[in-house]
């Protein structure tokens, strides 16, 4: 049987500003289970993204708890956290944020250096997993600049999966990337995760969706349908989209 | 008609069009406010320390002029022994060309007396005036006083509570030939005349009871003449009193006790110190202004590599280069203005305090005065200085174009070369990515580097300025002439020297003894201060700055102050005059010292043997180890008592007489460290919320992946090491190296030709470790901020 990554019970988020206060995540109970890819979806404002971040100790919750690999998220302080981030999670940008100083190769090593002090076994996995989504020998010394937006974001799932995360978390990964290289991306998403890499991804985009195993659905901050959809194949695509239609009609969406 | 509305509608636009330069302008210091802030004190310390040095300077003389009228002191003074007096004298200085005023007064004279001054005693001569003489030249001008009268009331200069540490009705004893004389402090005066212990001499005030009792209790040797003038061109006055001494010169016998002030050297001997530090704050200010200029050059250039495409839409919707190179002027020129004005307001404030530093040094009420000049000088050279700077640096906007700054701008950042790699690099992650940045940000280091380095040699001048003025004064003695013994004692004429000397060598802690005699001889013409002993080679100051001093009874050694004065130098021939016999001697090395107006030569034993065949010497140096001066004395007193004349504590003189050059030092000291730290606090705190604000997006990724808020300080912190440490490298070896002809230069006015202050190496190391450990504690706090930031409005904001 599957083993839970995440559970939280009464997950909340609330926003003050000038005294007006935005209550973004309402008691959201919530299990992630390993080897899943969960997509969590929902209109836009619905808590998608805090919902994300908050799971992943990026940002901490108002009230509730975030057990994540044994460890209650919510009670850790910040540089807990971030010792926390750098051993179980890996972490996918829509606008990619690479270190434009630093080549390629430094981008993925300032990660995993972190972890592995040994450099010699980081920089072999780095160079394997570059080649791995089809970053050759020649682009490891280029700096982000000089990438295509679908190179950049597959060195970025790389710099994710550098430190072998429990999770890979990836908030809408293909928005800033046009058709092709959109696919590109999600190929390799759906590759790591045959290989049994736990992500969770947030997206509004259908075509990215049908890329998971299972399908949450936010609205204000509450969790109001969840979809299980199979693992992802071409062969049942048409299937799999016709559910997935069916299913965030029937969530307004 | 027409013509009419054509003008307004021009003189609208132009409104319309300052306008908005006001507008950008101001948006750009909204946009910036801690910057601004920073940059605002940076210019407010300078122009304040700027306008005190320069009011110090442009005010001292006039101070010390509008003083001596005001106290109507004389303008050149001759003193002499009762029995030296001549009428001749008088009616010479009365009849001297723009002499207005002229007066001869009886006077009691010591010789060598002694007293507490500070804390320490004090051997000096003394001139006591009757208080109860009219006299119209310097009369009794008493600023503080008891109320109560005693018979044994003495009235001293103003410099005696300023510096000497004593209060209205203080006991005060002198001691002269052995005996002491007590008295109560009944009164402080106000004198420009022997009123601080910088000119040898100092003048106290007895009412006639006392005056009366004490001429009659000493013997008729010490009762004595003043003949003082006052010309209606004071600056004639030195003029006066060596035309005095060529008149007479062949009639006042060489040993004849006679000797003349004048108010010219009296008050560059007394602003000497007064115009060094204000010197230092006006050099320091200086720095303090280049420091802004890097500062606005660096911001210039961030605020039009930032903004580029501010600049590119301001250009598309009409704005033109002019204006917006104009609304940069006006930003920096705003706060030029408003830094200056109130440094020049709140340096009124400070002058109080430097006002009672002025007290110290030179015995006299300081009166601040409104000095429009400096304060006009202050605003004009550091708002010029900012105009320049800004309008070379911002003049690159003229040749943006809209369509190029819209398309992302000038490229800001090479990428060309990927630095450090990581994979190739040795070291730690946390290190090397410090590295990367510090060389990613190589324009920003320079500026850091360049205020490191003025900062760190402003600090080493100060410390090496202290060390040597106010704590081990070894060098600043040895500019003074003194020979640094530490107790000289005065042997009686029928004594043979040479036995006493060895049997004095022979005495438990003394480590050597030399025979050095200061006696007074004419030179061409000219009376001199001249030493005499056998071994200059035993000497421990050697105050001959090129060639050396004599060797053999025919050479002889001048200082610069004589050689000028003759026309003289090296190699040259001069008449000597003592003792009614005349020689010549070769000069074989000019020398350099401040005492006695600069008015001193060297000859040998042997040399003065040749003007006195029986000349034998009266003075011993002793020089101690491993006892006290006072426990020595009292030694030499039981075992040698009946050959001496006297003895003095050398070190205790200095002392005293150099303990009001410590305080003035220690302020400007404090002064020069305090703005150090708080420069390197502001710029660094400028620099690095810069940064964060610049890199946020960077710094979120990185939080984002694992680094802690810790590293990323470390990172922070490390990656300014390399420049701080650069800096203080440079800075104190500039400080090590340069201090010493720095302060040559600036002391040259006063007769400074070589000096050679101590620069202990550890000392400068431990200042040069204390800025970088400032450096590293300033980066780690000013990027303690990242703690504040979430990982998620780290990226998102």
């Amino acid at each position: 049987m599957t083993k839970a990554i995440i559970k939280t019970e009464k997950l909340c988020k609330t926003f003050s500003s000038a005294g007006i206060q935005q209550h973004v995540l309402k008691n959201l109970d919530i299990c992630l289970l390993e080897e899943d890819f969960t997509i969590i979806m929902g209109s836009s404002g619905s808590g998608k993204s805090t919902l994300l971040y908050a799971m992943s100790g990026m940002d901490k919750p108002t009230l509730g708890t975030i057990d994540f690999a044994g460890e209650n998220l919510a009670k850790l302080n910040n540089d807990q956290l971030a010792v926390f981030r750098r051993n179980h999670c890996g972490f996918v940008f829509q606008q990619i944020y690479l270190l434009d100083n630093m080549s390629v190769l430094d981008n993925v090593l300032a990660s995993g250096l972190l972890v592995n002090k040994n450099k010699r076994e980081v920089e072999e996995k780095a160079k394997e997993l570059l080649n791995q989504v089809g970053i050759g020998e020649n682009a490891w010394s280029k700096f982000p600049t000089q990438l295509s937006g679908g190179e950049a974001q597959r060195v970025g799932i790389v710099r994710a999966l550098i430190n072998s995360p429990k999770l890979l978390f990836a908030d809408e990964p293909t928005g800033a990337l046009n058709s092709a290289a959109s696919t590109s991306v999600l190929d390799v998403f759906t590759d790591v995760n045959r290989n049994g890499q736990s992500i969770v991804m947030v997206t509004h985009d259908m075509k990215t969706a049908l890329r998971g195993n299972r399908i949450l659905y936010l609205r204000d901050g509450v969790i109001c349908g969840d979809l299980q959809l199979g693992t992802y194949s071409e062969k049942d695509n048409v299937e799999r989209h016709k559910k997935l239609k069916n299913f965030l009609a029937e969530m307004g969406w | 008609m027409s013509s009419a509305i054509k003008s307004s509608k021009i003189s609208l636009q132009k409104w319309g069009g300052k306008v908005k330069i006001i507008n950008l302008a101001m948006a750009n210091i909204r946009k910036s406010k801690s910057a601004t802030f920073s940059l605002f004190i940076f210019i407010l310390v300078a122009a304040l320390l700027l306008n005190i040095g320069l009011m110090v300077i442009t005010q001292i003389n006039t101070f010390f002029e509008s003083k001596a009228e005001q106290l109507k002191d004389p303008h050149a003074i001759i003193m002499m022994d009762y029995a030296n007096y001549h009428s001749s004298y008088g009616e010479f200085i009365t009849k001297y060309p723009g002499v207005t005023e002229s007066e001869t007064e009886e006077m009691i004279r010591m010789n060598m007396a002694k007293f507490n001054f500070g804390n320490s005693e004090l051997s000096t001569n003394v001139i006591i005036f009757n208080a109860d003489t009219k006299r119209s030249i310097g009369p009794l001008n008493l600023i503080e006083k008891l109320n109560t009268y005693s018979s044994h009331d003495i009235f001293v200069p103003y410099s005696f509570k300023t510096n000497g540490g004593y209060q209205l009705g203080d006991h005060f004893t002198i001691t002269y030939q052995d005996k002491e004389y007590e008295y109560r402090i009944g009164g402080f005066f106000e004198t420009t005349m022997m009123g601080t212990n910088n000119m040898g001499v100092m003048k106290f005030m007895l009412p006639e009871p006392s005056y009366l009792k004490l001429a009659d209790e000493l013997s008729t040797q010490s009762e004595g003449l003043v003949i003082s003038a006052i010309l209606d061109d004071q600056t004639q006055s030195s003029t006066l009193k060596n035309n005095f001494f060529k008149e007479f010169h062949q009639s006042i016998e060489v040993n004849a006790n006679i000797w003349g002030l004048d108010i010219e050297q009296v008050k560059s001997v007394t602003t000497l110190t007064i115009n060094l530090l204000a010197t230092i704050l006006v050099a320091f200010a200086i720095i303090i202004v280049l420091v802004s200029l890097i500062v606005i050059k660096f911001r210039v250039a961030n605020s039009i590599e930032d903004g580029v495409e501010n600049i590119g839409v301001l250009k598309a919707i009409g704005y033109t280069s002019r204006q917006i190179l104009s609304s940069m002027i006006l930003q920096f020129i705003f706060i030029a203005l408003c830094g200056s004005v109130i440094g020049i307001a709140l340096s009124y404030v400070l002058m109080s305090f430097f006002g009672s530093i002025i007290s110290t040094l030179s015995g006299l009420i300081w009166t601040q005065t409104f000095g429009l000049m400096a304060n006009l000088i202050s605003i004009f050279f550091v708002t010029l200085a900012v105009l320049i700077v800004t309008l070379l640096s911002a003049f690159r906007v003229k040749k943006i174009l809209p369509v190029a700054a819209l398309r992302g701008g000038i490229q800001t950042h090479n990428f060309r070369k990927n630095r450090v790699p990581l994979e190739k690099a040795r070291g730690g992650l946390h290190f090397l990515l410090a590295i990367k940045s510090t060389l990613a940000n190589a324009k920003q280091n320079m500026m850091i580097l360049f205020i490191i380095i003025a900062l760190t040699f402003a600090s080493v001048f100060s410390a090496v300025s202290y060390y040597n003025i106010a704590s081990d004064k070894t060098a600043f003695v040895d500019l003074f002439g003194v020979e640094p013994a530490n107790v000289y004692v005065i042997i009686k004429p029928d004594v043979d020297i040479r036995e006493l000397l060895s049997h004095i060598e022979q005495m438990e802690y003394v480590r050597k003894v030399n025979l050095l005699d200061k006696i007074q001889t004419k030179i061409d013409g000219q009376i001199v201060y001249t030493n005499v002993t056998n071994h200059y080679d035993r000497l421990e100051n050697n105050i001959v700055y090129e060639g050396r001093q004599p060797k053999y009874e025919n050479e002889i050694s001048i200082s610069w102050v004589v050689s000028n004065q003759i026309n003289k130098g090296i190699g040259d021939t001069v008449e000597v005059e003592f003792e009614n016999e005349t020689a010549s001697f070769l000069v074989t090395g000019i020398s350099q010292l401040i005492h006695h107006s600069g008015q001193v030569a060297a000859l040998t034993l042997e040399g003065i043997q040749q003007l006195q065949t029986n000349y034998k010497g009266f003075t011993l140096n002793v020089y101690l180890d491993g006892i006290s001066n006072k426990d020595f004395i009292k030694n030499v007193q039981e075992q040698y008592g009946d050959y001496l004349v006297g003895t003095v504590d050398i070190d205790e003189n200095i002392e005293s007489e150099t303990s009001m050059y410590t305080d003035a030092v220690f302020a400007v000291l404090l002064t020069v460290l305090a703005i150090t730290v708080l420069v390197v606090v502001m710029i660094l705190y400028l620099v690095i919320k810069t940064m964060i604000i610049k890199r946020k997006k960077e710094f979120g990724v990185m939080k984002a992946i694992g680094y802690s808020t810790m590293q990323l300080m470390h990172q922070i912190a490390i990656s300014f090491l390399p420049v701080i440490i650069t800096g203080v490298t440079i800075g104190g070896a500039l400080g090590y190296f340069f201090t010493n002809p720095v302060l040559a230069v600036l002391l040259s006015s006063a007769g400074v030709k070589r000096l050679d202050f101590t620069i202990h190496l550890p000392t400068v190391l431990l200042l040069c470790i204390g800025i970088l450990l400032l450096g590293y504690l300033v980066s780690m706090l000013v990027s303690l901020k990242i703690k504040k930031i979430t990982v998620h409005s780290l990226m998102t904001e």
